[in-house]
């Protein structure tokens, strides 16, 4: 069973074929020019070119998980790939190579290690292991630092960060133009599926805001690094997720920094491997001795490290931003817990504003890959509510649900799952992004609020992937 | 032994035809082919003719035809990736979603609800939720590859699908969160499941496949009175039949007739071979005897076979060689 | 008039499981003439009715003339003819029992270059577009990988006779326009 979300399994997206045999990507081959042709044997070790001076082997073909985000053949012979670039045992490899540089003193390489855990598989291992919240997240820091981590971070900040500027693109988007849907663009299925399937078309709508994963990316490497005084490079940035399809945008060539020559995420584990990793070493969370989280941002850390963003679990992005734009757009307060009224499914639900007997404001939010299909079929007609704003998620239930979560105990159904990780969630302390800390961020690293620094490092961009057209590598 | 007599031999298409599908009424019928058309046929007076001719719909091969249980909508699943619904010989949507070829596709008993395979894996089922209005309801991804046919049980709303990954799949709804989950995975077929039928009460089905076999399943409720253990207190499927030797290649088309039980093959041989449960046939191990066998049904393969829904023992059958025929039973 | 070409006695039907067909009104009248192994790839010809009916003076000839129709086809990416490449020979096409609706069945092997050659799939669509269109008649091909010589041959091999799949193929423009250009009669 594939943990990438349901929009990412549809054909070619998810093949779980090994990139040898597949694989469509044309790779140069050094050619020495030789009169007759070559002849290809193979062997059990690999092939080999038979040429006049001799048999030579011939060079294996890497194919990176960037090599096949940028294709539009099978996105995913990247299951293969990922296993071996973004795999616990890869983590785990990493992290004994540092400690051994520790143990010999060489300290020119060993590597800061730095962890940060989203909001959503501290939920999930709270409720694997039996542990409130907070509890969970100090235990997990224990465990990650017995591993070698140095910092172990929360997401706070970023998803802070993240809000306000998606808020900010929102209304200036608005202003420019209220018939533009904005589309939320913080979860990586979507974004994927909609750059290899609907590109150009799709694309405008999509808002620029970096996810929280890539925020933490770049406070990490910049910010953090800065602070440190060392190279991000020398860094070593992993992050626990909720979901697979984060690893694919660990590693989209976007998010490559050319200043510090290196990702600004290194590495994406999830919720399950978390788990797997506990329990190939037969221990549970309660076993490792419990420690704070680390707050390198401002002075003063908040009062929790666990926070929730509204009141929907992935980010709080269609809520927060329609609170915003109601009162900054038009003047007009709206109620702390927003009711979006469900469609057809649960779901798809939206919610709107109006003004003077006219809809000014109308927002949605939609989870799960036939929504997004639903979504779609809405854009292109142009029929129906036209929307300002929809949050989309391609996992059912948005984040909480994310495909990496800890799946249920045998029996359970996931939704019954669903439901108690989101009890646990509304128990968590609700951020405010407008805070001190987000501000100090500001001012301190971007050179204010809308400045070029902090667009160029709070925002992305997108990119269609064209359909390759050469017949030799179409699957049929 | 019984005997197939031709009744009629109808031309129209060019080329390949893929699929034919009775009106519920069993006075008319649709066709549809290589020629990118959808024919609706009609018999005036002793002939068969060609009543509408619905073009323009679909930019490649059309697979397959099936009417809404009202009679009233036609949907047409094509290799252009698109399923077209059409009422009153107009093209009225087009569900878009699928990644390549629409291989299949289905009305549920209400007519409430529409199923769609395709090449790309996975298994769609869209709501009926206006006259021209389809709301995607679930993304199945429950098949490793190609799914050749998507066929809704006769009462219950519950949807089998058959793949190319050898297997045959059952879908229900949770009654929990309202989302389609694949409640069954049918193995036994050793290549890939071309088509599948159920019987009138919707208990069994008979499935069609490359292996040159036709299998009888059986559905195995909790607490079944044969002691099949039911996991998760679902309904398990099992193999009670298969039927073999008598097919020499590919079986494409499969057809239980809801009116005599009998049921009838497509074949890649040419031939149309109908088949009767024998008298002393038992529930749990069904046995079931060929009735006869046309070799020559037609020129070349044999891609679709259809019992008339009213008419008894009247089949109807097209094929790659651009005929359909009208065959009528004399047991 | 028999004509037998032997080139290795065998009396098993193994590559054939319906062995009651034999039995059949059809293959009765017919007589089944060529058999295979595919254990040790033994062929026997002999006198065919229905070959005779098609113009075929024996299993030899049909054989011949669907090599001549597969040799001249290109390979997708090198300069060079299948035959050329010897990825089709002429014993690695096989006359079968023909269909009891008295139908030719003709078995194609072919051997890709190498075992992990992308385009396998792509000669098997050439081979039989070819051999479909090459001749006049009505005829069931079977098309296989020569056994071992592919990486992934049971998924070729379903893949290439999976008359869905091939029609879909070629209704892709770019694909249709490959195969066009592999099979075309050179000038």
């Amino acid at each position: 069973m594939s943990r990438f979300s349901g929009a990412l399994q549809l054909t070619d997206l998810d093949d779980f074929i090994t990139p040898s045999q597949e694989c469509i990507k044309p790779v140069t081959i050094d050619k020495t020019k030789s009169k007759t042709g070559s002849k290809i044997t193979v062997q059990a070790d690999g092939y080999y070119e038979e040429s006049e001076s001799g048999k030579q082997k011939l060079q294996k073909v890497e194919i990176t998980l960037q090599d096949c985000l940028a294709c539009s053949g099978c996105i995913t012979s990247a299951e293969g790939v990922l296993i071996t670039q973004q795999s616990q045992e890869e983590l785990l490899k990493v992290l004994r190579e540092n400690e051994r540089l520790k143990a010999s003193g060489d300290s020119d390489k060993v590597r800061t290690i730095v962890f940060t855990i989203a909001v959503q598989p501290l939920i999930s291992l709270a409720h694997r292991f039996e542990l409130g919240v907070e509890e969970a997240a100090r235990h997990l820091s224990g465990y990650l630092r017995q591993l070698g981590a140095d910092y172990v971070l929360s997401t706070k900040i970023a998803d802070d960060l993240a809000l306000l500027e998606c808020r900010q693109e929102f209304v200036e988007r608005y202003r420019d133009n209220a018939d533009l849907s904005m589309l939320s663009s913080s979860c990586p299925g979507w974004v994927c599926y909609a750059e290899k399937t609907h590109g150009n078309f799709i694309l405008p709508h999509i808002a620029t805001t970096r996810s929280p994963q890539q925020i933490m990316g770049v406070l990490v490497k910049q910010r953090l690094a800065e602070k440190l005084g060392v190279s991000g490079s020398r860094i070593y940035h992993v992050t626990v997720m909720p979901c697979y399809d984060k690893k694919l945008e660990a590693s989209r060539e976007d998010f490559y920094s050319e200043v510090n020559s290196s990702r600004d995420v290194d590495c994406v584990i999830t919720s399950i491997e978390v788990e797997q990793m506990l329990q190939t070493e037969e221990q549970t969370l309660q076993q490792f001795a419990p420690s704070d989280m680390d707050w390198p941002w401002t002075d003063q850390p908040p009062e929790a490290m666990v926070w929730a963003h509204e009141s929907t679990m992935s980010g709080g992005y269609a809520e927060h931003i329609y609170k915003y734009a109601a009162r900054e757009l038009f003047n007009e307060e709206t109620p702390n817990e927003l009711q979006f009224k469900a469609l057809r499914n649960r779901d798809f639900s939206e919610i709107s504003l109006e003004k003077d007997g006219k809809i000014v404001l109308k927002f949605a939010i939609a989870n799960g890959f036939r929504n997004i299909q639903n979504l779609m079929q809405k854009l292109k007609r142009g029929k129906g509510p036209g929307y300002h704003f929809v949050e989309v998620m391609a996992c059912p239930s948005g984040c909480i649900n994310g495909g990496a979560q800890v799946r249920p105990t045998t029996g359970q159904h996931v939704r019954e799952l669903t439901q108690q990780l989101e009890e646990l969630y509304k128990q968590l302390p609700r951020s405010n992004p407008d805070n001190a800390h987000t501000k100090h961020i500001y001012t301190d690293f971007l050179d204010g609020t809308q400045t070029d620094k902090s667009q160029s490092l709070l925002h992305t961009s997108y990119h269609a992937v064209e359909k390759l057209n050469t017949a030799l590598n179409i699957k049929w | 032994m019984g005997r197939l007599i031709l009744e009629h031999t109808l031309q129209g298409h060019k080329g390949r035809i893929w699929g034919v599908a009775w009106h519920p009424k069993g006075n008319s019928f649709a066709s549809c082919g290589e020629d990118k058309a959808i024919r609706i046929w009609s018999l005036s007076g002793n002939t068969w003719t060609t009543k509408t001719i619905l073009s323009d719909g679909h930019k490649r091969t059309i697979r397959e035809v099936r009417w809404s249980p009202c009679g009233e909508y036609l949907a047409s699943a094509s290799f252009d990736a698109t399923t077209a619904i059409w009422s009153k010989h107009e093209c009225t949507a087009t569900l878009e979603g699928h990644e390549n070829e629409v291989k299949s596709v289905s009305w549920s008993r209400s007519g409430g609800l529409l199923a769609t395979c395709s090449r790309d894996k996975s298994v769609w089922i869209w709501e009926v939720a206006g006259d021209d209005e389809f709301e995607c309801a679930a993304v199945l991804n429950a098949h490793s590859q190609d799914v050749k046919r998507v066929v809704w049980h006769p009462t219950k709303e519950i949807l089998a699908s058959a793949s190319y990954d050898n297997t045959i799949k059952m879908y229900a709804e949770s009654a929990l969160d309202s989302d389609w989950d694949c409640t069954a995975t049918l193995s036994s077929h050793t290549s890939t499941v071309w088509s599948i039928d159920f019987d009138a009460d919707g208990e069994r089905l008979v499935s069609c496949s490359d292996d040159a076999t036709l299998k009888i399943w059986r559905a195995y409720h909790p607490g079944n009175e044969a002691g099949i253990a039911t996991p998760d207190k679902t309904t398990v499927w099992k193999c009670v039949c298969t039927l073999s030797g008598l097919h020499t290649r590919a079986i494409y088309d499969v057809s239980w007739c809801k009116l005599t039980g009998l049921i009838a093959s497509a074949c890649g041989d040419d031939a149309i071979r109908i088949f009767k449960e024998s008298s002393d046939s038992k529930r749990d191990a069904p046995s079931f005897e060929l009735l006869t066998s046309e070799e020559s049904a037609h020129e070349q393969d044999v891609n679709a076979v259809e019992w008339n829904p009213v008419n008894v023992g009247q089949l109807i059958s097209c094929s790659d060689d651009g005929t359909i025929k009208i065959w009528k039973l004399q047991e | 008039m028999l004509s037998y070409i032997k080139r290795k006695l065998s009396e098993s039907d193994s590559g054939n499981s319906n062995s009651n067909s034999n039995s059949t009104p059809a293959a009765e009248l017919v007589r089944k003439t060529s058999q295979m192994s595919l254990d040790n790839g033994a062929i026997v010809y002999g006198e065919d009715a229905l070959l005779h009916e098609l113009g075929y003076r024996s299993a030899t000839d049909l054989q011949e003339t669907i090599y001549d129709l597969l040799r001249t086809i290109r390979d997708p990416e090198k300069p060079c003819t299948l035959e050329d490449l010897n990825v089709i020979y002429e014993d690695g096409i096989f006359v079968m029992q023909p269909t009891r609706s008295n139908v030719s069945v003709v078995r194609i092997e072919f051997n890709p270059t190498v075992p992990h050659c992308s385009l396998a799939t792509l000669i098997g669509l050439c081979i039989r577009v070819k051999v479909e269109r090459g001749l006049p008649h009505n005829i069931k091909l079977d098309i296989y990988i020569k056994k071992g010589a592919h990486q992934t041959e049971e998924e070729i091999n379903k893949q290439i006779n999976d008359k869905e799949r091939i029609a879909a193929a070629m209704e892709n423009p770019n694909l249709r326009e490959l195969v066009e250009n592999c099979i075309k009669d050179e000038e």
